[in-house]
């Protein structure tokens, strides 16, 4: 019975693998263009297994910064999991705490999101999930690797390649923009990001603008309502 | 390989980890304050804003600025993401914009 939740986990995330495996390969190409090694970029994949923030901190190496200001935006990046992760608590109340912290070491927004389409399958049910999620981060460290080792064959300052992780950014700026006020929060940070990029040195303008403009953000939620 | 990637994926991991596994773990069913909710969930247009428009509005060397080939790469494949909505799609069809605009500018 419990091989049978896995599995039905494992198939579904055949969707998030479609999704992870092309974009996985695409983060070890460019990891591996920023100065890490394949086996650096697999590590990254494995432990910290969060899309975003690992394409902002190969965007970031690739500039030369120090790891203090990457690991600080990457905690920022993906605190909004503690909402996913809230909410998950309530379908896994009677697990261990090994078990928790595997399963929530695991969480992505993608999964999450599958997970939640169908709650009935989850409750309580943590071998679905486990299957789900071990599928998915499987296929992204695959993508990572693979990325990696092809990515020294293929000239990265020629064809469109200095344009992958800009294009990316813009489609993850454009899913993200879920109604009006999202749309000015973008408008906010982007004009703060230019001029803290102009007044500071190094890049600290992305972590100063994204506080600044997700507080004003919560300031002018209650104007839109009433 | 570099002891400072290793600082870093390690120091990444656990930053990572922490609201991850703290709520499912601790939290049964309370709420998070409303506010706090409102804010984490601006924050990744936010930070995606803030990497996005000083990729298109700087030039390149540090004032604001704008680099044609870059703009005009971005405009369609802002488009097109908002049309499709696909993440493969708009890195495949940006970076053939990229790189066709070599021959054009």
């Amino acid at each position: 019975m419990d091989d049978h939740q896995f599995r039905d986990g494992a198939k579904a995330a055949l969707p998030i693998v479609l999704g992870y495996l092309p974009v996985g390969m695409a983060f070890g190409i460019l990891a591996q263009k920023a100065g890490l090694t394949a086996f650096e970029a697999g590590l990254m994949s494995l432990l910290v297994y969060a899309g975003a923030s690992q394409f902002i901190a190969v965007e970031m190496i690739s500039k030369g910064v120090i790891w203090f200001p990457i690991v600080l935006t990457t905690f920022f990046i993906n605190l909004r999991h503690l909402l996913m992760s809230s909410t998950l608590s309530l379908f896994f109340n009677k697990n261990s705490i090994r078990t928790i912290g595997l399963l929530s070491a695991q969480l992505t927004d993608e999964s999450f999101a599958v997970a939640m389409s169908d709650t009935s399958k989850i409750s309580n049910r943590h071998r679905y999930l486990l299957g789900l999620q071990m599928t998915s981060q499987l296929s992204w460290i695959s993508g990572s690797v693979g990325g990696a080792f092809f990515g020294s064959l293929i000239d990265h300052r020629g064809y469109g390649f200095p344009f992958a992780l800009p294009a990316l950014f813009i489609c993850l700026l454009v899913l993200q923009i879920k109604s009006t006020n999202h749309f000015g929060v973008m408008v906010i940070a982007g004009i703060c990001s230019l001029f803290f990029k102009w007044a500071f040195p190094g890049n600290w303008y992305i972590l100063l603008a994204t506080l600044l403009a997700s507080g004003m953000g919560v300031g002018i939620k209650p104007k839109a309502q009433r | 390989m570099e002891q400072e990637n290793l600082l870093l994926i390690f120091g990444m991991a656990i930053v990572t980890f922490i609201p991850r596994f703290v709520p499912m773990a601790f939290l049964s069913r309370r709420d998070i304050p409303e506010k706090v909710k409102m804010g984490l969930e601006y924050i990744p247009v936010a930070i995606l804003s803030a990497i996005v428009f000083p990729i298109l509005f700087f030039d390149g060397e540090g004032t604001i600025g704008i680099q044609p080939r870059l703009l005009f790469s971005a405009i369609p494949v802002f488009a097109f993401s908002w049309k499709v909505k696909s993440l493969w799609g708009s890195v495949i069809l940006g970076m053939l914009i990229y790189w066709g605009l070599e021959f054009v500018l």
